[in-house]
């Protein structure tokens, strides 16, 4: 055990890299004082995966990672939808998927925003319309915002929640 | 003989129904105004999802099924509605009839169910657990899926192999490089063409890459499952690493678009000091974990899938493995060259999974070393024959099989059968002596895929 702390010491902390930190450092204020005004300290998040690839859902287990480490920021992810204030919303919407997810939607306390992730929901990927898609999803609920990509990376997911912020 | 798959293909006057085996492929028709077959189940307990999906997309009729109950389609599909067959074409469907779907739940004094999902409290995807409880005691647990199912099958019928490809590499994320090497084999195969050494070595590289990323983000969660958070962080740093190393590679985080027929750059010296470096890490993290008594009174004898069980249900890849099955399908005589070495457990539990990560890993990296090639060699294709195609790749999850047939040169019947698709149905008998709060590391401990599972 004492090897692992001595090596837990001599890593130090992995969050300072500094080929990221700059970049995330010059948005991180910005985020922290739009989440302290707006959403009385934190930001919760209720991911929802309507039908995507997985991509999606292993950048956003990423941005838990140390070098992204997205609670620190204030922003979380919960495990209900009622703890929520926003629905992030991957994936194309399956025939199959669509009433749990309206369903999961509702149960959401108002206020509540939609956003969201990858080019799926959007429709703008690379699957083609089937008998089994109901994408968009701006068909069935109101998306306040888009995080684009395929997948967008954490970077792109995080820059992507600041921008929301801006909005609301 | 190990079953593979099952699945239908339409035909001028009836369905042609493929049963594929280790050794051999079997072929049976049967006409459209009489569509019935006999189930395998009776050897093959893992054929049944495969016989409940034919049932929904073509109509076929199992005569003797002991369950006739839909698998794709679920409440709110519309009856009588065949969507692979060729004369749907619809782009919408409108909803049926709710018609509730019966659970197998065990009755008794005291026997309670839990349903959990589609939606779980994680970052996961969805997919339905239900469990018959006696208090903790899990006495059944059966699996529902396909809350996921994008009609990938139909959407790929009619277009070139080059048209599907971007759609194909998007099935699965965790095991992308695995379906385009599998897509890769059925190209060849069609252009009657072999493929340069260098190139297969690289496409090699990429796969193990791919192993080395979900085996090293897998080595973070299933302790993490336990309560033991540590070595989340530690496995999710290096598992980011190994993305990063991915995006260098390929231009993309999970390898999208990456197995094509041009050998490109790679810096082997920073590549194979990156390895080095890896290599001490995992062997770090291992002799950390591995002498973590709380950690391993929760992985062993916890969700055993025994020899006997594990070959019955036609289980593959790591599942299979840690059961002390021989099944891998890296043995052959260019990964043998290579250094691979086949993993293998016996106790079945999720210790032994989790042992089986550690050691694949460690045989990836090593191979990796290996499969490093600066020679940049490309391979101009010929043109495409008609005809019906098959391949194998061993993804990081197990056996992945594709079966492509060409028509007037598009895609006439796509079917592709994840390795979660006979993993899954493995899951309820892993549950039999466990209490209720092993379930999310059980699960964790197999990591199967939703999407790849529902197409």
């Amino acid at each position: 055990m004492m090897k692992f702390w001595n090596k837990r010491v001599k890593l130090g902390i992995l969050t300072e890299n500094p080929e990221f930190e700059d970049d995330i450092k010059a948005i991180q204020k910005e985020i922290k004082d739009k989440i302290n005004k707006k959403f009385a300290g934190s930001l919760a998040i209720r991911m929802v995966d309507s039908g995507s690839c997985n991509a999606c859902e292993a950048e956003c287990n990423a941005l838990a990672n140390p070098y992204y480490d997205l609670e620190r920021l204030g922003i979380y992810f919960v495990a209900s939808p009622r703890h929520a204030d926003v629905m992030l919303l991957s994936g194309l919407m399956t025939f199959n998927m669509q009433p749990h997810v309206l369903e999961a939607y509702e149960q959401i306390p108002a206020p509540k925003w939609v956003i969201t992730l990858g080019d799926c929901p959007a429709m703008e990927g690379v699957f083609e319309k089937t008998y089994a898609i109901k994408a968009p999803a701006d068909k069935y609920l109101p998306v306040a915002h888009h995080i684009k990509g395929c997948p967008p990376s954490p970077r792109e997911i995080i820059q992507g929640i600041l921008d929301f912020l801006k909005k609301v | 003989m190990r079953f593979i798959a099952r699945y239908a293909k339409e035909r001028e006057k009836g369905f042609e129904i493929v049963t594929v085996y280790e050794d051999e492929i079997q072929k049976e028709y049967v006409p459209f105004e009489n569509p019935l077959i006999e189930t395998v189940t009776k050897k093959y307990p893992a054929a049944i999802w495969f016989e409940r999906k034919m049932q929904d997309d073509f109509g076929i009729i199992i005569k003797d099924a002991f369950d006739k109950r839909p698998l794709v389609h679920q409440e709110r599909f519309p009856k009588g509605v065949h969507p692979l067959r060729k004369d749907f074409t619809d782009k919408e469907l409108e909803e049926g009839e709710y018609l509730p779907y019966k659970y197998e739940a065990i009755d008794g004094d005291g026997v309670f169910q839990v349903a959990v999902g589609p939606i779980h409290a994680g970052i996961i995807e969805p997919g339905h657990f239900q469990f018959s409880q006696a208090g903790e005691d899990m006495l059944h647990l059966e699996v529902r899926h396909f809350y996921k199912n994008r009609g990938i099958e139909k959407m790929l019928e009619g277009k070139t192999l080059q048209e599907a490809k971007p759609i194909i590499e998007r099935i699965s994320a965790n095991e992308s490089i695995a379906y385009q090497i599998c897509w890769r084999d059925i190209v060849l195969q069609a252009t009657r063409q072999k493929l340069p050494l260098a190139l297969q070595k690289r496409h090699a590289l990429l796969l193990e890459l791919e192993r080395t990323v979900h085996h090293l983000t897998d080595l973070g969660f299933i302790p993490n499952d336990a309560g033991f958070g540590a070595a989340l962080a530690k496995g999710s740093k290096l598992a980011e690493d190994a993305r990063r190393k991915m995006r260098e590679l390929t231009g993309h985080r999970f390898g999208f678009g990456s197995i094509d027929f041009a050998n490109k750059f790679i810096d082997t010296v920073s590549f194979s000091e990156w390895l080095e470096a890896l290599l001490h890490s995992v062997e770090f993290f291992q002799e950390w974990i591995i002498d973590i008594p709380s950690l391993w009174d929760r992985f062993d004898t916890t969700g055993i899938l025994s020899l006997k069980k594990a070959a019955k249900y036609s289980t593959v890849g790591v599942v299979a493995r840690a059961s002390g099955l021989t099944q891998d399908r890296r043995i052959n005589k260019f990964y043998f060259k290579h250094g691979f070495v086949m993993a293998s457990e016996v106790s079945g539990d999720v210790g032994a999974r989790f042992k089986i990560r550690l050691q694949e890993l460690k045989n990836s990296i090593s191979m990796m070393h290996n499969f490093l090639e600066e020679d940049e060699s490309v391979l101009e294709l010929e043109m495409l024959h008609d005809g019906e195609y098959h391949s194998f790749t061993e993804s990081s999850i197990g056996e992945l099989f594709m079966a492509i047939e060409i028509k007037n040169g598009v895609i006439e019947r796509f079917f592709v059968r994840d390795p979660s698709f006979v993993n899954w149905q493995a899951l309820h008998v892993m549950m039999r002596s466990d209490i209720i709060a092993d379930f999310p590391l059980i699960n964790k401990s197999c990591d199967l895929s939703y999407a790849g599972n529902d197409l």
